[in-house]
C-alpha cells in the first residue's frame, strides 16, 4: 500500500454533523489527517446541518440524505479517484463501503459504537464486518460483542475509545450556578440524548432516587441537559413525585455554558445501560467533577473499571450519590490529568495512528 | 517444563496490571512448577511476568525465572526444553555472546538479542515462551511446531494475557467465561477443543509453529514459522527409495533419543508391550544411558490375560537390562482419582486417563522426566486410518462429488433403515464427506458429524459454531502445499489434528498435574526432515519394522508380532461406568467404543462448561 494513503470516509454525520458519533468521526478523521498517517480524506456524510470548517487533507462532499441517492454518489466518487482505504463510520453502512472496497481493491475499516453492533447484524453487515481488514471499536464491551457475532480475527479488532474535548477542563462555573440560584446546594447532573426508544441514559433512576436522598439531608437538584422525545415522560415522573423545583431540564446548552455547567456540579451522574462508551462522563471528569455510572456496557471503559469514577450496581445507585456527596471533593486538577493521561487527545492520535500502521504493516506482510 | 504466565497492558487507556492477578495466575499452575517460582515488572508496571519452575537444566537459583538477559533489555518466562542448547551456546559463543548459567532459558535470551523473531527457526525442542523486549516496548511470544508446549492468550482490548493452561487464566478474575461456539462444536467433533479455539470466547492458543508480537496497538495476528506439509511436500517432489527406510528411522530415531536425554536429572521413560516406546528404550540404552527405569500400567482386569502388557513389558526390560517398575491399577482408583482427574484436565478431552496414572505412577518412582513414544502412529503410519482415509476417499469420493448424492442418501437410509442410522451413524457420511481428504478424515476420525450436531447439542449453537470453525476449511488448511503422497497427507492430517489436539494436550494436563516432563522424542521435526523423503514410500507395517530395528539390539520378536494384533485398555469400561454413575445414563457393556466415547465426551463436557452456557450445550 502506498506509504501515505488516499481515505474515503462513508460516515452518516462528521464535519458539521451532531452527537456522539459525528464527534468520534471527526476526532479520528481529523487525528489521522493531522499525524500524516494519510495524505489525504474525502468525507462522504449523509448528514450535516451545521456549520463547519475542515481540517487540513481533509475534503467533504455535500451531504446526501437518502439511501439510495447517497449510494449512488458514494460508488461515483469512488470510482473517480483513487483509494487506498475506506472508513466506514457505521456499521449500517458497512454493505456499501466493503462493495467499494472491493471495486477499488481498496483496505476496509470498519467502526463500531454502541448498541448498533451488540446484537447479531444482518447478514449483509456481517459479512461486511467480516471481510473488513480492521475493525475498531469505541470500548472494550462493543469489541467483545463484536467478536460474539463476527467470524473474525480478533487481532483485526482494536480498541480506539472516546476522547475529551480540550474545552473541558477544571475553573469556575459559579455564573451558572448563581443562574440557576443554586448556591448552597449540591447539583446532580446528567448530559445525554433524551431518546424514547432507547430510555438507557437512566435519567428516570435518578429522578427515583432523590426523594429518600432529600428526606435523609441531601439538598440536592438535578440537572438534566440535553434533548429528545423522551423529555416529556421524564418531566412528568419528576412532576408526579413532587420534584419539579428540584429537577430542572435545561435542553440543549452551547459549550461555553455546558463547560460551566460541568465545572460547578457536585457530581456526575449517568445510571446508563447503553453506553457505547459514555464521552459525557469524560467531559464532567476533565472539568473536575466525580463521576458515577453503572458498571455495564462502556462505562466501564470511560470511568477506567473505576479508577477514574465510581462504578456501583443500580441498586446501589442511592447509597452511592450519598456517599459521594459527603466525600470531600477530589483535586479538580488532578482528576482531569488522570482523564487526559487515559483519553486525551494526544493519546487519541497515537492510538489512531498505531492502528492505521497495524493496517498497513498487515498488507506489507 | 514450566508454568509461564503474564499480564500487558498495552492500551494507554488501561490501568495498570494488578499483581495479584498476576500471582493468582502463577499459582493456578503450581504443580507444573514446584520447585521455585518468580515475578517480574517492567519498570512501568505496565507488564508483569510470572514463572513456576520444575528444574530440569542447571538446578541452581541462577537459571530461575523470569530471567533478564544481562543488560535488561530482554526478560523471559519459558516452559519447555531446546534440546539443541549446547550447540546453540556454541555458536552464541562464537559470536561473542557470555554466558551467566547453563540454562537452555539463557541461551533464548542471547538469541532473541542476535536473531529476532528468526530465532524460532534455530530451535530444536518443544516451547513455549515469552520475551519482554524493552526497546521496543512489546512482548515476543513463541510455540514449538508440534505444539507439544502449550500457550494461551487472551486480549480485551486493553490488557494482553497470556498463561501455559486456560484454567490458570481464568483463576486470575479478568477474563470472561462466555462460551466460544467453535470450541465446543470442535469438542463434538473431535473430542478435543481444535486450536485455536478454547471452550471459552476470550481465550485462545497461540496455534503450534506460530509467532505472535503484542505492543501498544495489541497482539499482531500470529505468523507461522513452521508448517509439516511444507516439509512433505519439499521431500514428496524428491522421495528416496524404500531401501532406505531402515537406516533413516535407526539414524534419525537414535539422534532425536539423543537430543532427547538432555537433562540435570534422571530420564525415564513409559513403556508398554508396543514397539514405540520398546525402541526408544532400546535407543536410550544404545545412546549411552545405563540406568533406565521403565514405567508400566498393569491392568488389574488384564491380570494373567493375554491383553495384560506388564509381562512383555519386562521381557523389553530384560531384554535392555533397565529396570522395571509394573504400578498395578484398579478400577476403583480410577473412580477415586476422576474428581482430580477432571480438576487437572485444562480443556475437555476424551482421553489422558491412561498419561494420567502412568504419570503418577512415575511420580510416585520419584521421576521428573519420563520419555513418551507418543508420536510414533502419526510419524511412521501406524494407525489403520493410513489405509482408510486414502481408501475410502478413491472408492466413495467421486460419487460423493455428484451434487447432493450425500445429502440424499443420508435422508433416504434414515427413513429405510432408521435402526442402521442410529447404530452406525458415520456410515451415512460416507457419500457426503469423502469428496476431500479432510472429509474423508473428519468421517475416519470424527466423533460426532457435523449434520448430527443439531440433535446433540443446541442447534443455534452448533449452526454459529461450525460457521467460526469450517471444521473441513480449517482439517484441509493443514494440506498446504499438498504433502504429495497418501501417507504424507495422513501423516499431517493425524499430526497437526489428532496429536496436537488431543495426545499432546491430554500429555501436558496429565503430566503436569504430576509436576512430570513428558519428553516426545518421535515428535520431532528434525527427525520429521529426516524421515521426510521417506514417508511417502512406508508401506503398512514399513515403518514399525524399521523402528523394532533400530536399536543396535533389536526389540525381541515376540514384540513385534504381538504389536500388530493391538492392545486394549480397560479404561473404556470405566469411563462408560463413570458416566453412569454420573450424569448421563451408561450405555450397554456391549456398546462400540465409539458410541462410548460420545456419551464420555458430552459428561465431560458437561462437567467443565461454563454454567451459564449449559442450557446450550445439549439438546433437551
Amino acid at each position: 500500500m502506498n506509504p501515505s494513503p488516499l481515505m474515503l470516509a462513508i460516515v452518516t454525520d462528521a464535519f458539521g454533523g451532531r452527537g456522539g458519533m459525528a464527534q468520534y468521526n471527526r476526532d479520528f478523521l481529523g487525528a489521522l489527517a493531522e499525524t500524516g498517517a494519510v495524505s489525504s480524506i474525502t468525507v462522504l456524510p449523509r448528514y450535516a446541518p451545521d456549520p463547519f470548517a475542515l481540517p487540513e487533507r481533509i475534503q467533504q462532499t455535500p451531504a446526501r440524505p437518502g439511501r439510495i441517492g447517497y449510494s449512488v454518489a458514494a460508488l461515483q466518487t469512488a470510482l473517480l479517484r483513487r483509494v487506498d482505504l475506506i472508513f466506514c463510520g457505521h456499521l449500517f453502512m458497512a454493505p456499501l463501503a466493503a462493495v467499494i472496497a472491493r471495486l477499488k481493491r481498496a483496505k476496509l475499516i470498519v467502526q463500531t459504537h454502541g448498541i448498533e453492533a451488540w446484537s447479531r447484524p444482518s447478514k449483509a453487515q456481517r459479512s461486511a464486518l467480516e471481510a473488513a481488514d480492521l475493525v475498531l471499536c469505541v470500548s472494550r464491551h462493543t469489541r467483545a460483542a463484536v467478536l460474539s457475532w463476527a467470524a473474525t480475527a480478533p487481532e483485526r479488532v482494536l480498541v480506539v475509545p472516546d476522547t475529551v474535548r480540550e474545552a473541558f477542563t477544571p475553573g469556575d462555573g459559579s455564573t451558572q450556578r448563581t443562574r440557576l440560584g443554586l448556591e448552597g446546594k449540591r447539583i446532580l447532573l446528567t448530559v445525554g440524548r433524551m431518546d424514547s426508544g432507547e430510555r438507557y441514559k437512566g435519567q428516570d433512576c435518578v429522578i427515583a432516587a432523590i426523594p429518600e436522598l432529600v428526606t435523609k439531608g441531601h439538598d440536592i437538584y438535578y440537572l438534566v441537559v440535553g434533548e429528545g422525545a423522551d423529555r416529556s415522560r421524564l418531566e412528568a415522573l419528576a412532576r408526579e413525585a413532587g420534584l419539579s423545583n428540584r429537577v430542572r431540564f435545561l435542553g440543549h446548552v452551547g459549550l461555553p455554558t455546558l463547560v460551566e455547567i460541568y465545572r460547578t456540579s457536585d457530581l456526575f451522574v449517568m445510571p446508563s445501560t447503553g453506553e457505547g462508551f459514555g464521552v459525557a462522563f469524560l467531559e464532567a471528569m476533565a472539568s473536575g467533577t466525580p463521576a458515577l455510572g453503572l458498571g455495564v456496557a462502556g462505562a466501564t471503559d470511560a470511568l477506567a473499571d473505576g479508577q477514574l469514577g465510581t462504578l456501583v450496581a443500580e441498586n446501589d445507585l442511592p447509597c452511592a450519590v450519598a456517599r459521594l456527596l459527603a466525600a470531600p471533593r477530589p483535586d479538580t486538577q488532578a482528576l482531569a490529568a488522570a482523564v487526559r493521561a487515559r483519553f486525551g487527545r494526544e493519546k487519541f492520535a497515537v492510538s489512531a495512528r498505531a492502528a492505521l500502521n497495524r493496517l498497513m504493516q498487515a498488507s506489507s506482510v | 517444563m514450566c508454568g509461564i504466565n503474564g499480564i500487558f497492558a498495552y492500551h494507554s487507556a488501561s490501568s495498570a496490571p494488578q499483581e495479584t492477578e498476576l500471582l493468582a495466575t502463577r499459582e493456578a499452575m503450581r504443580a507444573r512448577g514446584p520447585d521455585g517460582s518468580g515475578a517480574w515488572w517492567s519498570m512501568d508496571r505496565r507488564c508483569g511476568l510470572g514463572h513456576r519452575r520444575l528444574s530440569i537444566i542447571d538446578l541452581s537459583d541462577r537459571a530461575s525465572q523470569p530471567m533478564p538477559s544481562e543488560d535488561g533489555c530482554f526478560v523471559i518466562a519459558f516452559n519447555g526444553e531446546i534440546y539443541n542448547y549446547p550447540q546453540v551456546r556454541v555458536e552464541l559463543e562464537a559470536d561473542g555472546a557470555r554466558f551467566r548459567t547453563t540454562s537452555d532459558t539463557e541461551a533464548l535470551l542471547h538469541l532473541y538479542a542476535h536473531y529476532g523473531a528468526g530465532m524460532v527457526r534455530r530451535l530444536r525442542g518443544m516451547f513455549a515462551f515469552a520475551i519482554w523486549d524493552r526497546a521496543r516496548r512489546g512482548l515476543f511470544l513463541a510455540r514449538d511446531p508440534y505444539g507439544v508446549k502449550p500457550l494461551y492468550t487472551a486480549n480485551d482490548g486493553w490488557m494482553f494475557r497470556f498463561a501455559s493452561q486456560v484454567k490458570a487464566l481464568l483463576a486470575g478474575g479478568h477474563i470472561s467465561r462466555d462460551p466460544e461456539p467453535a470450541g465446543i462444536v470442535g469438542f463434538h467433533l473431535f473430542g478435543s477443543l481444535p486450536e485455536p479455539f478454547t471452550l471459552y470466547r476470550d481465550i485462545r492458543a497461540l496455534p503450534a509453529g506460530h509467532t505472535q508480537w503484542v505492543d501498544a496497538a495489541g497482539p499482531r495476528e500470529p505468523e507461522p514459522f513452521s508448517n509439516l506439509a511444507d516439509v512433505l511436500a519439499k521431500s514428496a517432489a524428491n522421495p528416496a527409495p524404500a531401501a532406505e527406510i531402515p537406516e533413516r528411522v535407526r539414524a534419525g530415531v537414535l539422534d532425536s533419543v539423543r537430543a532427547h536425554l538432555l537433562a540435570d536429572v534422571e530420564v525415564g521413560i513409559f513403556l508398554s508391550a508396543g514397539v514405540d516406546s520398546g525402541a526408544l528404550l532400546g535407543c536410550m540404552r544404545d545412546v549411552g544411558q545405563r540406568e533406565i527405569r521403565a514405567i508400566t500400567l498393569a491392568f488389574e482386569e488384564f491380570h494373567g490375560s493375554s491383553e495384560d502388557e506388564a509381562p512383555l513389558a519386562a521381557r523389553v526390560c530384560e531384554h535392555y537390562g533397565a529396570h522395571h517398575i509394573v504400578r498395578p491399577l484398579r478400577k476403583r482408583e480410577f473412580f477415586e482419582d476422576l474428581p482430580a482427574i477432571l480438576e487437572a484436565m485444562d480443556q475437555p478431552s476424551i482421553d489422558g486417563v491412561n498419561t494420567w496414572f502412568v504419570s503418577k505412577a512415575a511420580k510416585e518412582a520419584g521421576l521428573k522426566v519420563a520419555i513418551s513414544g507418543l508420536g510414533g502412529d502419526e510419524l511412521l503410519a501406524g494407525y489403520p486410518s493410513f489405509l482408510d482415509v486414502p481408501r475410502w476417499h478413491r472408492r466413495f469420493g467421486p460419487f460423493a462429488a455428484m451434487p447432493g448424492a450425500g445429502f440424499l442418501a443420508r435422508k433416504v437410509m434414515a427413513v429405510v433403515a432408521p435402526a442402521f442410522s442410529r447404530a452406525t451413524p458415520k456410515a451415512l457420511g460416507v457419500l457426503e464427506y469423502s469428496r476431500s481428504w479432510a472429509g474423508t478424515y473428519l468421517l475416519r476420525r470424527g466423533l460426532f458429524l457435523p449434520h448430527e450436531l443439531p440433535e446433540v447439542m443446541d442447534a443455534d449453537m452448533a449452526r454459529e459454531g461450525l460457521r467460526r470453525l469450517r471444521p473441513l476449511h480449517r482439517l484441509a488448511a493443514n494440506l498446504k502445499p499438498d504433502p504429495g503422497s497418501d501417507v504424507a497427507r495422513v501423516c499431517v492430517l493425524e499430526s497437526a489434528q489428532y496429536m496436537r489436539n488431543q495426545l499432546l494436550r491430554d500429555a501436558d494436563w496429565a503430566g503436569m498435574a504430576h509436576s512430570l516432563e513428558i519428553r516426545v522424542p518421535l515428535v520431532d521435526f528434525t527427525l520429521l526432515r529426516a524421515l521426510a523423503p521417506v514417508i511417502p514410500v512406508l508401506s503398512p507395517g514399513a515403518g514399525k519394522a524399521a523402528l523394532t530395528n533400530a536399536p543396535t539390539l533389536p526389540l525381541p520378536d515376540e514384540i513385534a508380532t504381538r504389536a500388530k494384533t493391538g492392545f486394549s485398555v480397560p479404561t473404556g469400561d470405566w469411563m462408560n461406568a463413570a458416566i453412569g454413575r454420573g450424569l448421563e445414563p451408561a450405555g450397554r457393556a456391549s456398546d462400540p467404543k465409539g458410541l462410548v466415547s460420545r456419551r464420555w465426551s458430552r459428561a465431560v463436557l458437561n462437567s467443565m462448561a461454563p454454567t451459564d452456557a449449559q442450557p446450550q450445550l445439549h439438546a433437551s
